[in-house]
């Protein structure tokens, strides 16, 4: 398994953002769905050594981010695309993936072939010498997408990645996802479900920083028949049935 | 997003094209960054380093201009305001080196295999270096007596400690330069106070092991504050 989550729990302040997290995500596409402030964030800061846990333990391609150089390591095989991409704005695309695969210690001579094949998997490839300022959001997000699969990661973390993009460049994205999904374990942040519908073999929903449901896209569509849950696609309607139910005994033990 | 595109079965063209665009995309490190990356033995880090905001062409104009100001009003007025001025200046170029809302990218730094406690650590040094040599060639100019021209540099190194304390605790550049600037006019105040001079905080030498233990104790904060978080539980 290339992560290992045994009870993660992550307080900030009085707030509980994760609450004894468990899982276990092997190579292939995992979802993780929520509403907003479920947690996913926070999970995801964790998985890529950003925060480290309150309590718990963690485990990421084997090994314990907890002390420094398996830290070092996990994170050489580690692609993160945070919620809120900073950037440098006079930065060219290229540069700015250059910049983070030399962070993310590849080896010099490799570096300049490994920028060009990313900025071309995220169709930037005629835009490379574009300063990031003058890019739209959906080009912004795609030179992060670049930055995070530049070092062909064995382990990607991606925070709503199809936010900003439009219907086409999702649709190519979720192809890039499927393939990355063949030989690595992506995680994907989205509360956009057709997203996980269409691009993940697993998801997870979370709800009050737990995970109130972990199984297959078909299971969570199944949850939602004969609900009356509401929602427009059929994963939506499983999506609202498990939110629902996990709010009903949250609300029935408070 | 694109997939390389198939060309003839016997040439790979997707591959030919990304072999010719790696060469015509490549970025030419400069003679700084080249130099960095050969004492430091760390391209990533030499590319932190140069990407440093208060080492950016905008503060590196902004220091030398505040510097020559104060040659010139020290020159103008016997008052030297040189070694007064350059703490508080190396100061906020430390708060400004590293971390959240100066580093438009310091989230995902967070997450490199470099570490982002290197970075700070050769920022840090490399903005102090760089004042202190600015600092001490006005000073220079000034025609201050020697105990000025290099009196400074051991409480600019306290002020300093201060402001990257203050910055890395608080997750604030701007705490740190309050803190770097506030702690020094405080200092300055209160040595004229004492001693009836602006510069009796500068030139009074019994005040170097205070100053001295007064950076130590900062950067202990400051350490602690960027600590590498041990285990997960």
């Amino acid at each position: 398994m290339n992560v290992e989550l045994t009870d993660l729990t992550r307080r900030f302040g009085r707030t509980t953002a994760v609450s004894g997290v468990t899982l276990e995500v092997g190579p292939g596409v995992f979802g993780l769905l929520g509403p907003n402030g479920a947690g996913k964030t926070s999970l995801l800061r964790m998985m890529a050594t950003v925060i480290p846990p309150t309590s718990g333990r963690l485990r990421l391609l084997g090994r314990d981010p907890g002390s420094y150089a398996p830290r070092r390591e996990v994170r050489r095989r580690l692609g993160y695309l945070p919620q809120s991409l900073g950037y440098y704005p006079g930065f060219t695309v290229a540069e700015f993936v250059e910049y983070f695969a030399l962070l993310k210690d590849m080896p010099p001579g490799r570096v300049p072939a490994a920028v060009a094949a990313a900025i071309e998997r995220v169709g930037l490839g005629d835009r490379p010498r574009a300063k990031l300022r003058t890019l739209s959001g959906g080009m912004l997000r795609r030179a992060g997408i670049a930055q995070a699969i530049v070092n062909e990661p064995e382990l990607l973390l991606l925070d709503e990645p199809t936010a900003g993009l439009d219907p086409e460049q999702r649709v190519a994205f979720r192809g890039l996802l499927r393939d990355f999904g063949q030989r690595a374990t992506v995680i994907v942040s989205t509360h956009l479900v057709e997203d996980v519908g269409a691009a993940c073999t697993q998801v997870a929903l979370m709800e009050q920083g737990r995970i109130v449901f972990h199984g297959t896209p078909a299971e969570l569509t199944a949850r939602g028949e004969g609900s009356g849950a509401a929602g427009d696609a059929p994963l939506e309607r499983g999506y609202s049935a498990v939110l629902a139910a996990a709010r009903s005994v949250t609300a029935a033990r408070a | 997003m694109s997939g390389t595109d198939a060309g003839p079965p016997d040439v790979d063209l997707g591959r030919v094209w990304l072999g010719v665009a790696a060469q015509v995309w490549r970025r030419e490190p400069g003679w700084a960054e080249r130099a960095a990356g050969r004492l430091l033995r760390s391209p990533g880090l030499a590319r932190a380093l140069v990407t440093t905001p208060s080492l950016l062409l905008g503060w590196l104009i902004a220091t030398p201009v505040v510097l020559v100001a104060g040659v010139l009003a020290t020159l103008g007025t016997g008052t030297p305001y040189v070694p007064l001025l350059a703490p508080a200046v190396a100061a906020a170029g430390i708060a400004y080196a590293y971390g959240p809302g100066i580093d438009p990218a310091w989230e995902l730094s967070r997450s490199m295999a470099v570490s982002d406690r290197m970075v700070l650590l050769v920022r840090a040094v490399a903005v102090f270096g760089l004042n202190a040599a600015l600092g001490l060639a006005a000073s220079a100019a000034s025609g201050a007596a020697a105990a000025l021209t290099f009196g400074w540099l051991v409480p600019m190194t306290a002020v300093c400690c201060l402001a990257l304390a203050a910055a890395t605790l608080a997750r604030s550049a701007n705490i740190g330069v309050a803190a770097g600037m506030s702690g020094w006019v405080i200092t300055v105040l209160a040595g004229q106070a004492a001693a009836g001079r602006l510069t009796a905080v500068i030139t009074d030498s019994s005040l170097i092991l205070p100053y001295l233990a007064f950076a130590a104790c900062c950067g202990a904060v400051a350490a602690y504050a960027t600590r590498i978080p041990r285990g997960t539980s």
